[in-house]
């Protein structure tokens, strides 16, 4: 199945990409990411903690980027061993467009479950792999964007 | 009839253990200094693979890590499949190797790759997942098509082509012929969906090793722990016979899928020996999805040939079959002998053709389940009857009484090599159609659509071939087995009785009706007679339990060990009496002197027999003890007619089944109320395959119905209360004159509710499992 | 880390040491060794594994040990008085309830909370009650037959 996504991102086209390169980055928007270390100039290797419906496991994950064209578009890849709770492994196409007030990030994602994830998880795979692919963009979006200039008058919540 | 003879509806034996949760499952035991199997499984469908085990090696309480490496080491021999079907070209099928752990290639996902020893379940799960696997995925063949499809992947490079061999049965000159005079030709394409067995207990063994003797035990859930012993010690080499203990205990259901030699029981035997302590293993549910041997899988295309009245005049059919990934141990005889020979169904078809292919694909085995080849074969024929009915515009019933072989011309050549024994089929459609008030169905038709449902009814006239013989036939067919049967019969000194069976229970009844036959035979209290069976030091060398043979083979063994013990006690009576033994009658457990009251009881003849001090030896052995082996004559041939009733919401595409009627003829019955109970189960196998059950892969090979989250299993309120009685035409050539009642249900049932539900839509172009959506859609959805 | 639980199982006193991880289920068949219990599956849907726990059905896989700690806890063993049969029981000996026996266990437990909870239920309500309860042999005929028997005998009826 396809997933896919639109996310607005104030930044320009080339900050947005050198950022998707960028481990320290990827790191913090992967969800469940315990830790990622570069393995190859466009390798990764990540320590991811996923659940799928009732099965919950570490997956060791061998990130790839490939199809770059920067600052235009590239293909993000990774997958998933989790052992005895068999794999999962995925790609997105992402492409980024210049707007107005920075880039626009659209992503068309496949996700390919095998193992006890796909035995008894299969009806969950689209709604977890959505959900995956949500937070990663949005968190992405969240930890690339500059801080808005704090708002006058806004009461500091962490007294609240 | 005695309260507790042949006829009688006699409570079982064996339920006060199992409803007091005092029954004795594998996993019931727990033997001393006992350790605990987990096995690493193939996540991929199709893979090479290499293995790292250092890191489970050194994990808690992990006692070793076995591998294909190890097996190879130990030179032990792969799992075989013991029947040979030879194909169109005279050649031999394909039958590749089928290794106990995968050494270097996966080949469908669950395949077992390691096992992981270790002091406690949990500690060898843990373990397990510490086994690093490297996998190099290879493209996977999944459809059958995609498998014999020019330049597909190929599973076996001794299996060109994924074919495990292209069969044939019939006359195909004359069938073509017979399609050449007809007056209309009806035409199905059929899906006979892929089955999960799904016995509520799951696998377990537990395997044990003494070094001191060389003596192995295996403890396990078998149907047929003989052949257990015989294919482990003869084919895998772990032990000679006579230094391996085989035991079946209380086993939670097999439908089949307890007959075969898996990798897990195996592995569990030899790492016992490898580990010098017991090793046990019990399959958690997700396990049995994809490491039983699943069932049916056929794809077909079948054509009928009719004449102007609705005479069948040919029959042609061609037949896709699933094997899986590997040649599971009965695999090859289900679409083949057990399939294409039972195409005749209850008609007179003058010619009949079938072919074929059995495939190689990247799923789970194939095995026989419930039924094994039969179910098959009669939904081919009974959807394609009720196609030409409605084609021709003739009543479904009358077409098939135009059609039955009459009763008065058994025994029946069939066209596919059988003799059918003995049958009335009209008696049993006719009496079917009179429980389900069939001439009443329009009236019901029309007051279902007044509320808004559509309603069909539906008819499965059905015929199965049980008891699969004689071994010369079966032999010549290119079984590895005979098909015959043990029985032993022993009196103890106080004239109470063993009963020895060669077959095995798992859930049939048998410690009760066995009972019932040795008690009415001999004349014994039933209270007296205890069956023994599932253990290889306790019973004669037997064949175990499957294709509904138990009574018509097991029971017609123990019938001639009673007739041997008969005519030793008309000796000793004679001997005692002072009589000639030719004076000598026995009835009601008593051996008389003809013409006179001097008689003697059965036990007393034991007594004596057991305390012979006057014997005179040279002419009278001492003991009561006798084992008789029966090998039939011919297969027996239950048949009968299902009527199903639906009602199909089309709104949403849900079947209701609202109404069923069974009328099967098993020939003579022991125990009413379990063949009745056999049927219900059947039945609701049927019902499940027809309306729940299937069994899902993706394009990759992932089974995507691995859990019974996804699984359709029938449940209580997915059925009604079933109307079921029975004819009899007693089967002639068994001294029972038994049939065999164990899947009649599973080869009636899917053919009647889908024959229902294609007479509700008015609409043939739907298969199995006929879900809501898959009925939504045939109506036009 | 090993933490002590405590329970009353048949009307015994136990005492047990166990991971905390430990299913109501592990600690019955393995500790106690009361094997009538039985695991059908690993997604809680068969319900091979029900027993009591205060008196309502629990699927013993889906509880920690931990969770009963302090209850009265019902297996099928616990059923027979001195050898003769709960009527339940009884009910499902004399219409042939069962057939391999290893979902019996489950269905008698699960059938006396039914009935604990509706004294009278008619076919199509213990077919509905029986949902978590699955059986490959009988087909459920005869279950249901055996629950109205047994209901009626526990209300007292012939």
């Amino acid at each position: 199945m396809d997933l896919t996504g639109e996310f607005h991102v104030a930044l320009p086209r080339e900050a947005v990409f050198e950022a998707l390169n960028d481990p320290e980055i990827l790191g913090r928007c992967i969800p469940g990411c315990q830790s990622i270390e570069r393995v190859g100039e466009h390798e990764f290797d990540a320590d991811v903690l996923a659940r799928v419906g009732p099965v919950k496991a570490r997956f060791k994950t061998r990130i790839a980027v490939s199809n770059l064209n920067p600052p235009e578009s590239y293909t993000l890849s990774g997958e998933g061993r989790g052992g005895a709770a068999g794999f999962a492994s995925g790609s997105a196409d992402v492409s980024l467009e210049a707007a107005d007030d920075g880039t626009v990030l659209r992503y068309t994602a496949r996700v390919q479950p095998g193992g006890k994830i796909a035995q008894v998880g299969s009806r969950l795979i689209g709604g977890t792999a959505r959900k995956i692919g949500t937070d990663f963009f949005s968190r992405f979006v969240e930890v690339v964007t500059p801080e808005p200039p704090p708002e006058a008058g806004k009461p500091d919540e962490q007294e609240e | 009839m005695a309260d507790n003879g042949i006829g009688a509806s006699v409570p079982r034996t064996e339920d006060q253990r199992f409803l007091t949760g005092t029954g004795d499952y594998t996993d019931d035991t727990a033997l001393p200094h006992q350790t605990y199997a987990a096995f690493v499984r193939s996540t991929h469908s199709h893979a090479t693979f290499t293995l790292d085990t250092s890191a489970a090696s050194g994990a808690p309480g992990v006692v070793a890590v076995l591998t294909g490496a190890d097996l190879a080491a130990d030179a032990l021999g792969t799992l075989i499949c013991g029947w040979q079907v030879t194909g169109k070209d005279g050649e031999p099928h394909k039958a590749p190797a089928h290794p106990v752990l995968a050494a270097d290639t996966v080949r469908h996902t669950g395949d077992a790759m390691a096992v992981v020893i270790a002091e406690s379940a949990r500690e060898a799960r843990d373990a397990a997942e510490l086994v690093e696997v490297r996998y190099s995925p290879l493209p996977a063949v999944v459809s059958m098509q995609d498998a014999l499809a020019e330049g597909a992947p190929q599973i076996h490079a001794d299996a060109p082509g994924n074919l495990c061999y292209d069969w044939e049965i019939g006359d195909r000159a004359a069938t073509d012929d017979a399609f050449a005079r007809a007056h209309h030709v009806a035409r199905l394409d059929l899906v006979n969906n892929r089955l999960i067995p799904n016995a509520m207990e799951p696998r377990a063994a537990i395997g044990d090793y003494k070094p001191a003797t060389g003596d192995y035990t295996l403890r396990l859930t078998s149907q047929n722990p003989h052949i257990h012993r015989l294919v482990l010690a003869a084919f895998i080499q772990i032990a000679p016979e006579h230094k391996l203990h085989v035991i079946a205990p209380d086993v939670g259901g097999g439908f089949g899928s307890k007959i075969f030699i898996y990798q897990e029981e195996t592995a569990v035997l030899w790492a016992a020996g490898k580990v010098g302590r017991p090793v046990k293993w019990t399959a958690d549910r997700s396990e049995s999805f994809v490491a039983d041997a699943h069932g049916r899988d056929h794809e077909t295309h079948v054509e009928l040939a009719l004449d102007a009245d609705g005479r069948f005049l040919g029959l042609r059919v061609s037949t896709l079959a699933n094997m899986g990934a590997y040649l599971s141990t009965f695999a090859s005889c289900v679409p083949s002998y057990l399939y294409g020979t039972l195409l005749q169904g209850q008609y007179t078809t003058e010619a009949i053709y079938c072919e074929v292919k059995a495939v190689f694909t990247n799923t789970t085995p194939v095995d026989a389940l419930r039924g094994a080849g039969r179910p098959e074969a009669t939904y081919v024929v009974e959807r394609i009857v009720d196609q030409a009915a409605r084609e021709m515009g003739i009543d479904p019933a009358e077409l098939r009484r135009r059609n039955f072989i009459p009763s008065d011309a058994f025994p029946y050549p069939t066209k596919v090599a059988l003799e059918y024994d003995s049958g009335n089929y009209r008696l049993a459609l006719d009496r079917a159609l009179d429980l389900a008030e069939y001439a009443g169905f329009d009236t019901r038709r029309e007051e279902a659509k007044s509320r808004g449902k559509l309603r069909g009814i539906g008819l499965s006239a059905y015929i199965e071939a049980c008891g699969i013989a004689p071994s010369q036939v079966v032999g010549s067919l290119g079984a590895g087995v005979g098909l015959w049967e043990s029985g032993g019969i022993r009196f103890n000194p106080t004239g109470n009785v063993l009963v020895y069976t060669g077959s095995h229970s798992h859930g049939q009844g048998h410690e009760t009706t066995f009972a019932q036959l040795v008690s009415d035979y001999l004349g014994v209290p039933f209270e007296n007679v205890e069956v023994v069976h599932g253990d290889t030091e306790k019973t004669p060398f037997g064949m175990g339990t499957y294709g509904s043979r138990s009574l018509a083979v097991g029971g017609s063994a123990l019938v001639k060990a009673m007739d041997k013990v008969i005519a030793k006690g008309r000796k000793i009576a004679a001997f005692s009496l002072e009589a000639s033994e030719e004076d000598i009658e026995f009835g009601g457990g008593n051996f008389t002197v003809a013409g006179t009251d001097k008689s003697m009881n059965i036990a007393e003849v034991a007594f004596s027999a057991y305390v012979p001090h006057n014997y005179p030896l040279d002419e009278l052995e001492p003991g009561l003890e006798e084992t008789g082996f029966y090998d039939p004559a011919n297969f027996t041939f239950p048949a009968g007619t299902h009527v199903c009733e639906v009602e199909v919401d089309p709104e949403t595409g849900v079947t209701e089944i609202v109404h069923w009627v069974a009328v099967d003829d098993f020939g003579n019955v022991v125990n009413p109320m379990i063949v009745e109970g056999q049927v219900h189960g059947g039945v609701a196998h049927g019902v499940g395959q027809a309306l729940l059950e299937g069994c899902a892969y993706d394009a990759d090979g992932q089974l995507l119905t691995g859990s019974f989250m996804d699984y359709t299993m029938p449940r209580a309120d997915d059925l009604p209360d079933l109307t079921v009685e029975t004819t009899c035409t007693p089967c002639p050539h068994n001294p029972l004159g038994v049939k065999g009642c164990g899947e009649a249900g599973a080869i009636a049932a899917p053919a009647a509710v889908m024959n229902a539900i294609t007479d509700a839509i008015d609409s043939s172009a739907i298969d199995m499992p006929a879900t809501p959506q898959a009925v939504w859609r045939a109506l036009g959805g | 880390m090993p933490v002590n639980v405590s329970m009353n199982v048949n009307g015994r006193a136990v005492v047990e040491e166990v991971e905390e991880r430990t299913l109501l289920v592990e600690l019955l068949r393995e500790n106690l060794r009361l094997t009538g219990t039985h695991v059908g599956c690993d997604t809680s849907q068969c319900g091979a594994c029900v027993v009591h726990v205060d008196g309502r059905s629990v699927k013993a896989c889906t509880m920690l040990a931990t969770q009963a700690h302090g209850a009265d806890v019902t297996t099928i063993e616990g059923l027979a008085d001195n050898g003769k049969l709960h009527p339940m029981q009884e009910a499902f000996r004399e219409n042939h309830g069962l057939q391999c026996g290893f979902c019996t266990p489950g269905m008698v437990m699960s059938a006396l909370d039914l009935v604990a909870r509706n004294p009278d239920p008619t076919g199509g309500e213990v077919r509905e009650w029986l949902e978590g309860n699955l059986c490959r042999c009988t087909g459920y005929h005869n279950i249901v037959k055996s629950i109205l028997a047994g209901a009626s005998a526990m209300r007292g009826g012939s």
